[in-house]
């Protein structure tokens, strides 16, 4: 013991002096860094509570008395915020829904086919998500005029998952790829269906990749503009939309568009959050063989 | 329990114009021990997991029992499998793992927990079943791997290198083990390893595999005393037999100094094939040193190295008679007397013991009619 606290005590070597030094180094990067994502955050929060005359003092206020006016606003009237907040989540729970569940379907096959030309075959499936989304919407809204898509959840839908199912593919392949092929062979000696090995031995051990995919093809489709701005209608206008409405000829109301802003970014943030244990490993890969 | 046969059964991958597993016939007799060993790429794990139905039969059959499997789903086998990475599914708890299925087999609850238990106590793991497999060490993972096989009372044992992953010590006590409770439960094994000393050990018997061609199945004692051919000869046994080819003058092939007598059958089977020359083979411990006043025909040997075991002492040399080209460079291994083994770099005369040697075909490889006086 007394050993440890001679030694504690002892004039730092070098070599701490300079781990001491590095790691001050990290911290100093990473606060900037924070700093850097926050602030602009912070700041739309900060807006958000705050009257027409503080959001846009020349001096940017830090104290003001705040008020719930922008949100009171945006809830009230005829073109209230409701339905647009119905929508996305309509359009994007469902679209990652079904990027998900066909995703990690195509990426167990993906993942488990020997074939070749398999690398290709992956390949072209993650780069149709590499394609600008002006170069789809063109075609795409043909298409969907001409099976009366256009202004309709399902359309949306099915325009999100344009870019959401190859994501969703090339990712659960590549968690699937992870779990070693003797699991299903176990499963299925000890008599499963191919379907049960799945289902009962894989998919589980899968969850963290899962929930990856989930959360990053729900962002993706949640954040859409693109799309929403040529597909939707009345009927089927997400919350950019919105948003992009309050950006008028006569001006823009900064309050109110901050506290969409706010409205956008909160539930994305609180889901990454709750589910940032899985996140984590997910996105880090490696860690579901459970070894 | 049932037994196990393989039919003239073939498999050829994609893509590749050679089988992985080349006509292999194989007859397995209820509650056998049969081990099936060779070299790396040789078709051992194919074969197995052919019978697993994990991998297709692209030629002949496959049956256990008087069913034939050939194509049958893994499912509906009747076979339980242990793998080499034990492929325990991390996210189920021990119990789960080894009732996982009689759980898919929908069976009662209670019949499920109590050939869980059973299988525990067996194995010695009743204080592990709530534990998940990461929390466990490498003998406790094989022996959970182990144990749902048991559980599942199957017809026939798969067992694919399920040793290789355990350290040295542990892998020989397992080694027993493994043997001992196959023997106890009688279920018919199939039992893959690269390890010959393993195969030896376990099996009732074996079946040598190379480059996908069944070369021999025997008892274990019987394939170290009669290979069938010249890569059984090599393969069995450790240290390896000595194995070089050399030339038969008159009747006696040609080690130096010293002659090795070939009986008339011998010669009249080289004489058939139409070569002058023969592949000579003898065990380390089929050899003798001869004193130098001894006037016994020997050859004259530079030790190498000596390995001491204790037990044994192993004699690594070079043939020391450079005349003969056939013997330069040619290395020998040979037992010798534990207690006074020779010093390196000295130079002993040795001898191949009278019917210790084995014959071989210099042209086929295949084994030569055996000589007079073999024993």
């Amino acid at each position: 013991m007394s050993t440890v606290t001679a030694a504690r005590k002892a004039p730092q070597s070098p070599l701490e002096a300079t781990s001491r030094r590095s790691r001050w180094l990290v911290v100093l990067l990473l606060a900037l860094a924070l700093l850097w994502t926050l602030v602009p955050l912070l700041w739309m929060l900060l807006s958000s509570f705050k009257n027409r005359t503080d959001v846009t003092a020349a001096t940017p206020q830090i104290l003001f008395a705040p008020t719930l006016d922008n949100y009171r606003n945006l809830f009230s009237g005829p073109n209230n915020l409701g339905p647009y907040i119905w929508h996305s989540v309509l359009a994007a729970g469902i679209s990652a829904l079904l990027a998900v569940c066909l995703g990690a379907l195509a990426g167990y096959g993906l993942a488990r086919t020997q074939m070749r030309g398999k690398r290709h075959l992956a390949f072209w499936i993650i780069s149709t998500r590499m394609a600008p989304i002006a170069a789809v919407v063109v075609p795409l809204f043909l298409i969907f005029r001409g099976l009366g898509l256009i202004d309709s959840i399902p359309g949306l839908v099915l325009a999100y998952l344009t870019f959401n199912l190859p994501f969703a593919i090339w990712l659960m392949s590549a968690f699937f790829a992870e779990v070693p092929a003797s699991l299903e062979e176990s499963a299925l000696v000890a008599g499963c269906t191919r379907w049960q090995a799945f289902w009962t031995v894989v998919l589980p051990l899968t969850k963290s990749g899962l929930v990856t995919t989930f959360i990053l093809c729900l962002v993706f489709a949640w954040n859409d503009y693109a799309f929403a701005v040529v597909f939707s209608g009345p009927n089927s206008q997400t919350l950019p939309i919105a948003a992009s409405q309050l950006v008028t000829q006569t001006g823009v109301d900064w309050g109110q568009l901050t506290a969409i802003g706010t409205i956008v970014v909160v539930p994305m943030m609180l889901a990454g959050l709750a589910v940032r244990r899985w996140l984590v490993t997910g996105l880090t890969l490696g860690a579901v063989t459970g070894e | 329990m049932a037994t196990v046969i393989y039919d003239e059964a073939t498999r050829v991958y994609p893509g590749s114009d050679r089988p992985a597993v080349d006509a292999l016939d194989l007859d397995i007799k209820d509650g056998e021990f049969l081990v099936l060993v060779g070299p790396s790429g040789c078709g051992k794990s194919t074969s197995l997991r052919m019978l697993a139905g994990l991998e297709r039969v692209d030629g002949g059959s496959i049956s256990i029992g008087d069913r034939d499997v050939t194509h049958l789903a893994p499912r509906d086998r009747d076979i339980a499998m242990v793998f080499q990475n034990y492929a325990l599914y991390p996210h189920m708890s021990v119990a789960d793992n080894m009732g996982f299925a009689l759980r898919v087999m929908k069976a009662p609850k209670e019949e499920r927990d109590r050939r869980v238990r059973e299988a525990a106590r067996l194995l010695d793991l009743e204080d592990y079943l709530d534990r998940k497999p990461k929390e466990l060490s490498g003998g406790q993972r094989q022996r959970v791997a182990m144990g749902r096989a048991i559980v599942r009372e199957p017809k026939v044992f798969l067992m694919d290198e399920p040793l290789s992953n355990l350290d040295a010590k542990l892998r020989v006590q397992t080694r027993t083990q493994v043997a001992a409770l196959q023997r106890r439960l009688g279920v018919t094994t199939v039992y893959v390893t690269h390890d010959q000393v393993e195969a030896m050990t376990m099996g009732d018997r074996v079946a040598v595999l190379k480059d996908g061609v069944l070369q021999q199945v025997d008892t274990p004692l019987r394939l170290y005393q009669h290979p069938a051919n010249v890569f059984v000869a090599g393969f069995i046994g450790s240290p390896a037999m000595n194995l070089a080819e050399y030339r038969v003058e008159g009747e006696e092939a040609v080690l130096g100094q010293m002659r090795v007598r070939l009986s008339r059958e011998t010669l009249k089977a080289i004489e058939d094939e139409g070569g002058d020359r023969v592949v000579l083979g003898f065990r380390p411990e089929a050899v003798g040193v001869v004193g130098d006043d001894d006037d016994q025909p020997a050859f004259p040997v530079t030790v190498t190295v000596v390995e001491e075991l204790g037990s044994d002492a192993f004699l690594y040399g070079q043939h020391a008679d450079t005349k003969d080209p056939a013997l330069a460079g040619q290395t020998v291994i040979a037992r010798v007397d534990p207690n006074a083994p020779p010093p390196k770099g000295a130079t002993v005369r040795l001898r191949i013991l009278p019917g210790k040697e084995r014959l071989f075909s210099a042209v086929t490889g295949l084994r030569l009619p055996a000589a007079e006086s073999s024993g």
